[in-house]
């Protein structure tokens, strides 16, 4: 990473202390790094939304089997074409054929919106979603698309959005971090460059807590070590440090390691009690559908994050999947709704319940979207999708957008979106909007260059806004 | 009317005096005119065209820029408001400029607002009745008033560009090395900045502790700490000569191989090394390793830095015929570099993307590591602040057009370390035969239940459980893969040749260079691509490189061979060129902010306009002669570097406040700057210190143990679930160095990574040193610093000297000194009490699974489903030393250890 310029160019604000992101060391960072930067903390302009849920649908979730039907490809099923070109990668060349999709759809909620049968749930939140259907991205590889929709550079090493919005507006929770991540046990393609803070100050790093084993690594100490041991040994290192320190008065980045010791001896209290779900009633926990093991894991992830951004926690991404339905798209999909159909409407609904949905926008999206034809492969043909960056699902709750609404449209076919159309840099201008924040302001000084999250500037999808 | 005046020049200059009183004949110019020609038409095409004027058919609002009757007209918004001559006060185009026209903030990025100046040099000029020039009348006037300075560039895109003005302080980094001349006797670092110091009245600190310098020599040199005998021998010959002192341990530290170790690691940090691949497919690129081990032994040896970037750039042009030598061998695996990158071509993927994604990282990453320049800036439009086209862009891209990948036949040389090889591929050889085992069970019972391909089966319910076909594909991909890794112990370099481009669908395999490099695949056209889209070919360009660096170098101009010609030894002869400007600049700096933890220069791979200009540009340029007059030798310039008192001073100043008030940035080096050890350091040591450190050089890449917990998780790879990490078996293959640890890109060690180690996706100039909560969660609980302080209890104990001997050790191997004597009592009561604790508790032996079982979902069928995956290097798995082989005593001392680990002072560098 390269040295921050600038804005944290001197070395006592280079190296800061924090905790697990935003906050933790929040006593060290106001005076270190936020003192003398008036854009921190402030917004540009009044903001709908104060935290976000990000519901990752990693793999590429079909569109047209979805929230998109396309009963024209009901007619075309099977029908048969060839395509060819520099521009096409061995996937999309060579003989091709339609298909279609294998799911009914109804129209849902008074606002009738398009969705497959398949969602159960989520029909009962229609009205409290806005659909979106114009958006591109420019990659048809997983990793570089992921990379593309989570940081705005398909090449990976930029600041992921949850890290750009947590260094606008800081975490709101000393205690926690501010931007959080609840991956899959399996972590995404390009991994935790997913959630990476690039050039940013390491303080704004998505923070993944673990569904397996510790949710932070290294959290509790090692067999045989008990918490009296440990706080012995801290008082022996502080005992010692202290000396060290006052023979280099005025080393603030000597200090600041110093509480860092006790954050970390703190954490180790307040973290499982985060991830301890036995406050909550057994009516909300069957609500996420947790128990039944179909929906139990994003059904965790849904209620964590609600339990998040209830404590203040600023952005929240849960992954799901994987989507990625070349074949069998019948049964995949379909698996693939269910398990996360009761917890999104569960989590709709709770938010809304609490009188967070109106401040709290939840994002559901993939990577990109899905072909209306797929490839002949080894087995001949198998109903299913390949990569698709001219159209893809989209929806949002709560936050300032427009509920109850589609917005947008793609061809007759699902192949490409022909109204309203965006790229995913506008996508992350708007996420920035509803926060209060102006993408062309929230700014950081890198490499010769005041880099932003949709790199190179975007504009507001004014539709999607109520 | 107005529209013929803003169209024809010969009108203008006959109607123009009595349309517009302030336009004059060629001697009268007004101030009008010239604050459009100087300021006004050069601020509308570098702020407002982009939106208003490049592209015609997109323009923002409805309004154009173009011409002044097309300002006039206004836009959407604003209408005939927006410029109403002589009136700047109400023009919303001055309105808009002072951002104070709300949701009409002008330009509307921030970054990008007008000064003050600006926004009233747009007033003025309306106010002056807004004229409006030709070309002609405009390149009048800039050649008579402009100020700043022009440069001389291959070509813009756009004329505005090619004549625009620079900031000549901004130009620094181009101009020719001017250099002072300084005292003889006088070390030219002290020389500098002491004038500096002198000037603002500022006393240096006095010289730092023998104790402190020998610690931060060994670091800065070897990145390991002193040995207890090292620091008795420095103080000894300190005390008779600081000075000789310094330098005799500065040569007998760089005749360690722990030199070129430690100088490798910075240079890998700029190459953006690693042992995989990166993105979907992110597998081991076998034979990576080789060029890590050239780096380490280019600095050992201390090889002319021109020489190490021809090499590096060009070593497979500079072999000029065949003979099988070890120099020819060395060249070929030195090209590495340009290979080092992020990269991958599958069939989800489109040849020519894939191929314009490499071209942009070579000439990138070229341009930062040798040149300090972030081409990238000037890929989609000529650079905003630098002299830098974006033919320059191109013209370099050009250089490489014709590289193509290979990973031929290069024999081992007699230094290479081969150890572990046998190892390395009998895990290989396991892990693929488990593969394979399970392949065969899986294969033969799908054979037995899978349906005919039925309408049912084309949606799925084909008589499979839902991770068969999942686990075939994830199987079949992990046996190819680990079969390519097989020749990691193989004679292959990853490398290039030069030959015309064969496009390759999919790579997934060693690529073998073909027999006739020019025979099959195609010449690439060597063109601008528009706004940097690899299919929107633009002006066709010829190889070279950095124009301006030519033009205000005072270099001769070079003619880059194109068509088969060797380019990339020509671009490489052009970089070490002597009178180029940056390359001598740009190493210098590293090599100090190696050594100050900053660069003379502020960003060392960034030298233009937007990189913070240098403190000490007159030592900048004194080094960078000093180091080609010295054949370009690092360890030369070292040596002048550590042996200043620049180098020896302090880290604590008397006069603190003093220094806050006149230095605040510690620019001037009044006293030595402390730093936090790296990821690297820490590490290496910590396994120093406990002795475990096994000193062997270089070699295929280490497997340290690293968080299990993180080392077992399953990690999405295209078609299915990468293999886990597994660490090598014994204790000495895994307590290596830490540069010599395998670098997966999606698999990073966290401790390290906690540390900031950076990423190796992009070239990284300087290492950030942040403190973070997790830093002190892994230096307490981790599973390594428990062995390390374990290691060390056990490993002081041996020589069976008394307690206060012992800490008194402990303190030497950890902290480079002697504990005081209330830190030798805190330690004793915490070491006693701490024994008396272990007394009674036993500690079972660790187990590790030979095998795991782990859940994923199956993509076809969206569900989850498990698998088992052998391990077979926990076979034969010898843990480090384990609580329940050693007494209390010792696991009592070990607590003291891990106290001392954690020590700030352990942790920095005085």
């Amino acid at each position: 990473m390269n040295k921050p310029s600038q804005q944290f160019a001197t070395p006592a604000r280079r190296e800061v202390l924090f905790g697990l992101g935003a906050g933790l060391g929040s006593l060290a960072l106001t005076s270190l790094l936020r003192g003398a930067d008036p854009l921190l903390k402030t917004v540009h302009h009044p903001a709908r939304a104060k935290r976000c849920i990000f519901l990752m649908m990693e793999g590429g979730p079909s569109h047209i089997d979805t929230f998109d039907p396309k009963p024209a490809l009901t007619k075309r099923h099977l029908e048969k074409f060839t395509r060819s070109g520099e521009m096409q990668s061995a996937m999309s060349s060579g003989e091709r054929y339609f298909v279609k999709s294998p799911f009914d759809f109804i129209k849902a909620g008074q606002s009738g919106a398009d969705m497959c049968t398949e969602w159960d749930h989520l029909k009962n939140v229609a009205d409290d979603i806005c659909f979106y259907r114009g958006c591109q991205v420019e990659s048809v590889n997983h990793p570089t698309a992921c990379y593309h929709v989570n940081t705005g550079n398909q090449f990976g090493g930029d600041p992921a959005v949850g890290s750009w919005v947590t260094y606008g507006l800081g975490s709101m929770n000393d205690n926690l971090p501010g931007f959080v991540v609840l991956p899959r046990t399996s972590y995404p393609q390009g991994g935790a460059g997913n959630w990476a803070n690039g050039f940013l100050p390491a303080e704004f790093q998505g923070t993944p807590l673990r569904p397996e084993g510790s949710p932070i690594l290294d959290l509790n100490p090692p067999p045989g070590v008990t918490r009296e041991r440990q706080r012995r040994n801290l008082d022996l290192l502080d005992r010692l440090n202290q000396a060290h320190l006052a023979a280099r008065p005025g080393r603030s980045e000597l200090e600041a390691r110093m509480s860092s010791y006790e954050l970390a001896y703190r954490m180790q209290m307040e973290v499982p009690g985060i991830l301890d779900l036995d406050g909550e009633k057994q009516s909300t926990l069957d609500a996420y559908g947790i128990g039944d093991p179909k929906t139990e894991d994003f059904g965790r992830k849904c209620l964590l994050a609600r339990r998040l951004v209830e404590k203040g926690v600023r952005f929240v991404q849960a992954y799901a999947g994987n989507w990625d339905s070349h074949d069998y798209i019948q049964k995949a999909h379909g698996a693939l709704i269910r398990a996360v159909d009761k917890p999104i409407a569960a989590l709709i609904a709770d938010l809304k319940e609490r009188g967070l949905l109106e401040d709290t926008l939840v994002v559901w999206c993939g990577e990109f979207g899905r072909t209306p034809d797929n490839g002949l492969r080894d087995g001949g043909e198998s109903y299913g999708r390949d990569h698709n960056a001219k159209a893809m699902a989209m929806w949002f709750a709560g936050g300032g957008t427009k509920a109850g609404h589609t917005i947008g449209a793609t061809d007759e076919i699902g192949a490409e979106a022909v109204d309203c159309v965006h790229h995913i840099r506008d996508i992350h201008v708007t996420l920035l909007h509803l926060f209060g924040l102006d993408d062309n302001k929230l700014t950081y000084f890198h490499a010769g260059r005041h880099k932003q999250l949709s790199q190179f500037g975007g504009q507001v999808i004014g539709e999607l806004l109520a | 009317m107005m529209k013929t005046l803003s169209s024809s020049c010969a009108l203008v200059s006959s109607l123009a005096l009595c349309i517009f009183p302030v336009i004059g004949a060629d001697d009268e110019v007004s101030e009008g005119e010239k604050l459009f020609a100087l300021k006004v038409k050069p601020l509308f095409a570098e702020k407002c065209n982009a939106c208003h004027g490049d592209e015609p058919e997109k323009l923002k609002g409805e309004f154009d820029m173009r011409t002044r009757e097309a300002i006039l007209k206004g836009g959407e918004t604003f209408g005939d408001e927006v410029l109403i001559p002589g009136q700047g006060e109400k023009s919303f185009l001055y309105l808009t400029a002072t951002r104070k026209e709300k949701d009409y903030e002008m330009p509307p990025k921030e970054a990008d607002q007008l000064t003050e100046e600006q926004q009233w040099r747009i007033r003025d000029w309306i106010n002056e009745g807004a004229p409006w020039l030709d070309d002609n009348r405009v390149a009048m006037i800039q050649k008579k008033y402009a100020e700043g300075e022009q440069v001389e560039t291959s070509r813009a895109l756009s004329e505005d560009w090619q004549n625009r003005r620079y900031a000549p302080e901004k130009l620094w980094a181009y101009r020719p090395l001017n250099v002072e001349a300084v005292p003889s006797g006088e070390n030219p670092v002290d020389h500098f900045i002491l004038g500096k110091l002198k000037q603002v009245g500022l006393e240096p600190a006095p010289p730092a502790e023998a104790r402190e310098l020998v610690r931060r020599l060994r670091f800065g040199l070897t990145g390991l700490p002193p040995k207890p005998e090292e620091i008795s021998a420095f103080e000894v010959a300190y005390a008779q000569d600081p000075g000789s002192a310094v330098r005799g341990f500065a040569r007998q530290l760089m005749d360690l191989p722990q030199y070129g170790e430690h100088f490798g690691l910075q240079w890998l940090d700029v190459a953006r090394y690693a042992d995989t691949s990166g993105f979907a497919n992110d597998y081991a690129r076998p034979n990576a390793w080789r060029y890590r081990d050239y780096v380490i032994r280019a600095f050992n040896d201390d090889k002319p830095y021109d020489q190490f970037v021809r090499e590096q750039i060009a070593g497979d042009e500079m072999v000029s015929s065949q003979p099988a030598t070890a120099k020819n061998h060395e060249l070929l695996i030195a090209t590495g570099f340009l290979r080092m990158g992020p990269w991958e071509q599958t069939s989800m993927s489109v040849f020519r993307e894939t191929r314009v994604h490499w071209l942009d990282d070579v000439t990138d990453s070229v341009g930062q590591a040798f040149l300090g320049h972030a081409m990238q800036c000037a890929k989609c439009h000529d650079h905003k602040f630098d002299p830098v086209p974006t033919r320059d862009y191109y013209s370099m891209m050009a250089v490489f057009t014709t590289t193509q990948f290979a990973e031929p036949e290069v024999p081992f040389l007699e230094r290479e370390n081969l150890t572990g090889m046998n190892g390395s591929r009998q895990w290989v050889q396991e892990k693929i035969a488990a593969y394979q085992e399970q392949l065969k069970v899986l294969n033969e019972r799908v054979k037995i239940r899978k349906k005919e391909e039925t309408a049912a089966a084309k949606t799925g319910d084909n008589g499979l459980d839902p991770g068969d076909e999942a686990s075939l594909a994830r199987m079949n991909k992990n046996v190819d893969r680990h079969r390519w890794e097989l020749d990691r112990s193989k004679p292959i370099a990853f490398s290039v040749y030069t030959g015309a481009t064969i496009e390759r669908k999919n790579v997934g395999s060693r690529i073998t260079p073909p027999e006739d490099a020019w025979v099959q695949g195609k010449m690439e056209a060597d063109v601008i691509l528009n706004g940097g889209d690899a299919f929107s070919p633009g002006d066709p360009v010829k190889p070279a490189a950095l124009s301006a660096a030519e033009s205000l170098g005072g270099m001769e101009p070079t003619v880059f061979p194109d068509g088969e010609g060797k380019r990339r030894l020509a671009l490489a002869d052009w970089i070490v060129n002597e009178k180029n400007p940056l390359t001598a600049r740009v190493m210098v700096n590293r090599v100090w902010s190696w050594h100050f933890g900053k660069g003379i220069a502020g960003n060392p791979n960034n030298f233009g306009g937007t990189g913070e200009l240098p403190t000490h540009p007159d030592l900048l340029d004194h080094l960078a002669q000093w180091f080609i007059d010295h054949d370009w030798s690092v360890k030369q310039l070292n040596e002048l570097i550590v042996s200043s008192e620049t180098y020896r001073r302090s880290t604590r100043h008397p006069d603190p406040v003093k220094v806050a008030n006149i230095d605040p940035g510690h620019a001037l080096y009044a006293a030595f700057q402390p730093r936090r050890l790296k990821a690297e350091e820490i590490r290496d040591a910590m396994l120093a210190a406990s002795g475990e450190l096994n000193p062997q050089v270089g070699g295929i890449p280490a497997r340290p143990d690293m968080n299990l917990e993180v080392a077992m998780q399953p990690r999405q790879i295209m078609g299915g679930t990468a293999s886990v990490y597994e660490p090598d078996p014994l204790p000495k293959q895994r307590n290596r160095r830490t540069i010599y640890t395998e670098k997966v890109r999606g698999l990073r060690d966290p401790f390290l990574e906690s540390f900031n180690q950076p990423g190796p996706d992009k070239s990284c100039e300087l290492r950030e040193s942040s403190t973070v909560a997790p830093q002190a969660l892994t230096l307490l609980n981790s599973e390594e610093i428990q062995d390390r302080a374990l290691a060390l209890a056990s490993d002081l104990l041996k020589a069976r000297n008394g307690d206060e001997a012992v800490v008194r050790e402990a303190f030497l191997r950890t902290l480079g000194r002697l504990p005081s004597e209330d830190e030798m009592s805190a330690c004793l009561e915490h070491w006693s009490e701490a024994a008396i604790e272990e007394k009674g508790k036993t500690y079972e032996p660790k187990t590790y699974p030979v095998s795991i079982q782990r859940t994923v979902m199956a993509e076809k069928t969206g569900e989850p489903y498990d698998f088992d995956e052998i391990l077979p290097a926990y076979r034969n798995y010898e843990p480090d030393l384990q609580p329940g082989e050693v007494d209390a005593r010792t696991r009592g001392l070990a607590q003291v250890c891990l106290v001392i680990f954690n020590l700030n002072e352990f942790a920095y560098l005085d």
